[in-house]
C-alpha cells in the first residue's frame, strides 16, 4: 500500500543513529513486549505455548504478528524465560494465553549459585530454538528489522536466585550479587551475540525487575546501571543497536537516564515522553501506547493517543509495556495504521 | 544497656529502622532476661519500627532492598519474643488471604504487602504465587478471610481478577469478603471496573486501604463460631 522511501529496516536503523527519517517507524520489539496475541494465533497455526519450543513455529508466529499487526519488525522470543531456563531455572511453559514464568529458582540466594560453562549453556534447546528462527526470519526478510530480546541483567538474576533474597543480598552481600550479576551479563553477551550472528539487526533489553520503584536510585546506579551498559556496549561491539525499556515511573531514577548507554530508551505508559525528550534532547525516545489502552479502550482513542505521540516528536511508536493477549488486533492496528498514514505532517526529526 | 521496657522498645524499633538484624536479635533476649512483656516489646519495638520502615519506603528514603533487610531484623527479633507471649490470644484479629493471581510467579509485591500487613497485626494466610481464582475463594471460605487480597505484575493475569470476584457473587457470598488488589498493571479504574472494594498503589498503602475495608466488614456476617 505505501511507496516508502525507505525500507522498515533502514528507517528504524536511521532513528537509532539519531539520523532524519520519513516518519517514526512503529514497532512492537518482542520478548516481555510481545504482540502475539490470541487473535493473531488464530490466524494461522503457529501456536503457544508450543511455538517457545520450535523455531518453524516461532519464526512462522513471529511472520503473523507483523503480518496482522502492521508492527514493522519482527520479534523474537516470546516470553522472558529463555535465559533462566538456560540459567537453570525450572519453567512453566505457559499455554497459549498465558506467557511462561520461572516455576522455580534455580537457586535461593546469591551465594550458592554454581557457575555454569556459558558455552554448554548456550547449547540449551531454548537458547537453539531462538537462535534458529532468527537465521530463518532474517534469511527470508532482510528489509525488515529482527529484534532479539534479552531480559536484563537485573531480571535474568532475579529469575535464577529466589527473588526476595536477590534483592536483599544487593545490599548486604554486595561480593556475591556483583559476582552473580558479572556471571549472568557475561551470559547475555554471548547470548546475543549469537542472535546478532544469525540475523538480528536490533536487540531490545526488558528488564522489569531494575526500576526506580523496587531498586531506588543507589542500587539501580550501582547494579542495574553498571551491568545494562556493559551488556549494551558489548552489543555495540558487535555493531548492533541496543534498545533499553525501563518498566515503572522512574521518578526516582529519572537523573540517570541519561546514562544508559542504549541507542534508544522505552518507558512504561505513566512516563510523560515528551517532557522526558525535553530534559534530555539527546535521548532516542520510544513508546509508550497505554497497553490498558489497547485492550479495553477502542480504536477512535487509540488513534488518538498515537496521534498525541507522534505529534510530540517520539522518535520510536510502540506500546508502552507488555501487551495483554486478548489486546484486539482492530485497536493494534488503529496504532499502527495511525504512525503509518502520518508522514503527510513530516515529523522528521 | 538499657534497663527499662521504654528504652529498649526505642532500640528495637531503631533496630528494625537501621536494618541491624543482630542487634533486634540481642535487644529482643535482652527484654526476654529482663522479663519485660514481650507483646509490648513488639507492638512498641518491632512493629513500631517496620511501621518507620514503611513511612520512609512511602518517602522514597527506602526501596525494596531496604524495606526487606528491615522485615528481616523485625522477624528475626519476633522469633526471639513469640515464645514469650502469653498463650491466651484472645484478640480477635481480621483475617486474609493473599496470594498472587493465576499466570503470574512474581511475589516481591506480595511479599511486601504480606509483611506490612503481619507487622500491621493482620492475619495472614499466604497462598502463594500462580493461584487460580477458585482456589482464592476456596481458602478464603475455609479460614473465614475478612479480605482478600490479589496481586499480579503481569497485564496477561488481570483477568483472574475479575474472575474472583464473580466466583464470589455466584456463590452468593460476595457480601463476606473485602476484595482488594494492586500490582504494576493495576489501577485505581481497574479496580472500580472489576468491582474490588479498594486499590493499593503499594504496601504502606496496602496496610491503610485493609484498615479502612475492615471497618466496613459486615458484624454478624463472619464466619465460624
Amino acid at each position: 500500500m505505501s511507496s516508502d522511501a525507505i525500507s522498515p529496516k533502514e528507517r528504524l536503523t536511521r532513528v537509532l543513529e539519531k539520523k532524519s527519517v520519513d516518519r517514526q517507524p512503529v514497532i512492537c520489539p518482542g520478548g516481555m513486549m510481545n504482540a502475539a496475541i490470541v487473535d493473531v494465533m488464530k490466524t494461522g497455526g503457529n501456536i503457544l505455548p508450543d511455538a517457545h519450543h520450535d523455531e518453524v513455529l516461532m519464526s512462522g508466529l513471529s511472520e503473523d504478528v507483523s503480518r496482522c499487526t502492521g508492527f514493522e519488525n519482527f520479534g523474537i522470543p516470546f516470553c522472558m524465560t529463555v535465559e533462566a531456563e538456560a540459567l537453570g531455572s525450572e519453567i512453566d511453559h505457559g499455554s497459549l494465553a498465558c506467557e511462561p514464568k520461572v516455576a522455580a529458582e534455580a537457586f535461593p540466594d546469591a551465594a550458592s549459585v554454581e557457575f555454569r560453562d556459558i558455552g554448554k549453556m548456550l547449547q540449551s534447546d531454548r537458547v537453539e530454538t531462538v537462535i534458529q528462527a532468527c537465521a530463518r526470519i532474517s534469511g527470508k526478510h532482510p528489509d525488515i528489522p529482527l529484534i532479539g530480546n534479552l531480559s536484563g541483567p537485573i531480571s535474568t538474576a532475579a529469575s535464577i536466585v529466589d527473588p526476595m533474597n536477590f534483592l536483599k543480598s544487593l545490599r548486604k552481600n554486595k561480593a556475591d550479587a556483583h559476582k552473580l550479576m558479572e556471571y549472568v551479563t557475561d551470559f547475555l553477551i554471548a547470548y546475543a551475540n549469537l542472535m546478532a550472528d544469525n540475523g538480528a539487526s536490533v536487540i531490545s533489553i526488558g528488564d522489569p525487575t531494575a526500576t526506580g520503584e523496587i531498586l531506588g536510585p543507589k542500587m539501580f546506579e550501582e547494579y542495574a546501571l553498571t551491568y545494562i551498559n556493559r551488556l549494551a556496549e558489548s552489543i555495540n561491539r558487535f555493531g548492533v543497536p541496543v534498545i533499553v525499556h525501563i518498566c515503572g515511573n522512574m521518578n526516582s531514577v529519572r537523573h540517570l537516564i541519561p546514562s544508559i548507554r542504549s541507542q534508544a530508551i522505552s518507558t512504561d505508559a505513566m512516563v510523560n515522553l515528551r517532557s522526558l525528550k525535553e530534559e534530555y534532547p539527546s535521548l532516542v525516545t520510544m513508546g509508550n501506547l497505554s497497553t490498558y489502552l489497547l485492550e479495553f479502550g477502542n480504536p477512535a482513542t487509540v488513534s488518538a493517543q498515537t496521534e498525541s505521540l507522534v505529534r510530540n516528536g517520539i522518535d520510536i511508536i510502540s506500546p508502552a509495556c507488555g501487551l495483554s493477549t486478548s489486546s484486539s488486533l482492530e485497536n493494534i492496528r488503529a496504532l499502527t495504521d495511525t504512525v503509518k498514514e502520518s508522514r503527510a505532517s513530516g515529523s522528521t526529526r | 544497656m538499657a534497663n527499662n521496657s521504654e528504652d529498649l522498645h526505642k532500640k528495637l524499633s531503631d533496630a528494625v529502622v537501621k536494618m541491624e538484624e543482630d542487634e533486634a536479635v540481642a535487644l529482643s533476649s535482652e527484654v526476654v532476661s529482663n522479663g519485660f512483656d514481650a507483646y509490648e516489646a513488639i507492638d512498641h519495638g518491632l512493629a513500631s519500627g517496620m511501621e518507620r520502615a514503611g513511612v520512609l519506603f512511602e518517602e522514597e528514603e527506602y526501596f525494596i532492598p531496604e524495606l526487606l533487610m528491615c522485615s528481616d531484623a523485625m522477624y528475626a527479633g519476633l522469633d526471639v519474643l513469640r515464645p514469650h507471649l502469653p498463650s491466651v490470644d484472645s484478640e480477635e484479629r481480621f483475617k486474609m488471604v493473599i496470594g498472587v493471581v493465576e499466570g503470574d510467579t512474581h511475589d516481591i509485591g506480595k511479599n511486601l504487602v504480606k509483611i506490612m500487613l503481619e507487622s500491621a497485626g493482620f492475619d495472614i494466610f499466604d497462598l502463594g504465587r500462580d493461584i487460580s481464582p477458585e482456589v482464592f475463594v476456596e481458602k478464603a471460605v475455609e479460614y473465614g478471610a475478612d479480605i482478600i487480597c490479589l496481586s499480579t505484575l503481569m497485564t496477561t493475569t488481570m483477568k483472574g481478577m475479575a474472575k474472583v470476584v464473580e466466583l464470589l457473587k455466584e456463590r452468593g457470598i460476595r457480601d463476606r469478603h473485602k476484595v482488594m488488589v494492586g500490582g504494576g498493571p493495576i489501577s485505581k479504574s481497574f479496580s472500580d471496573k472489576i468491582g474490588a472494594d479498594g486499590y493499593a498503589p503499594n504496601a504502606a498503602e496496602a496496610v491503610r486501604l485493609a484498615k479502612t475495608l475492615c471497618e466496613k466488614v459486615p458484624v454478624g456476617e463472619k464466619y465460624g463460631a
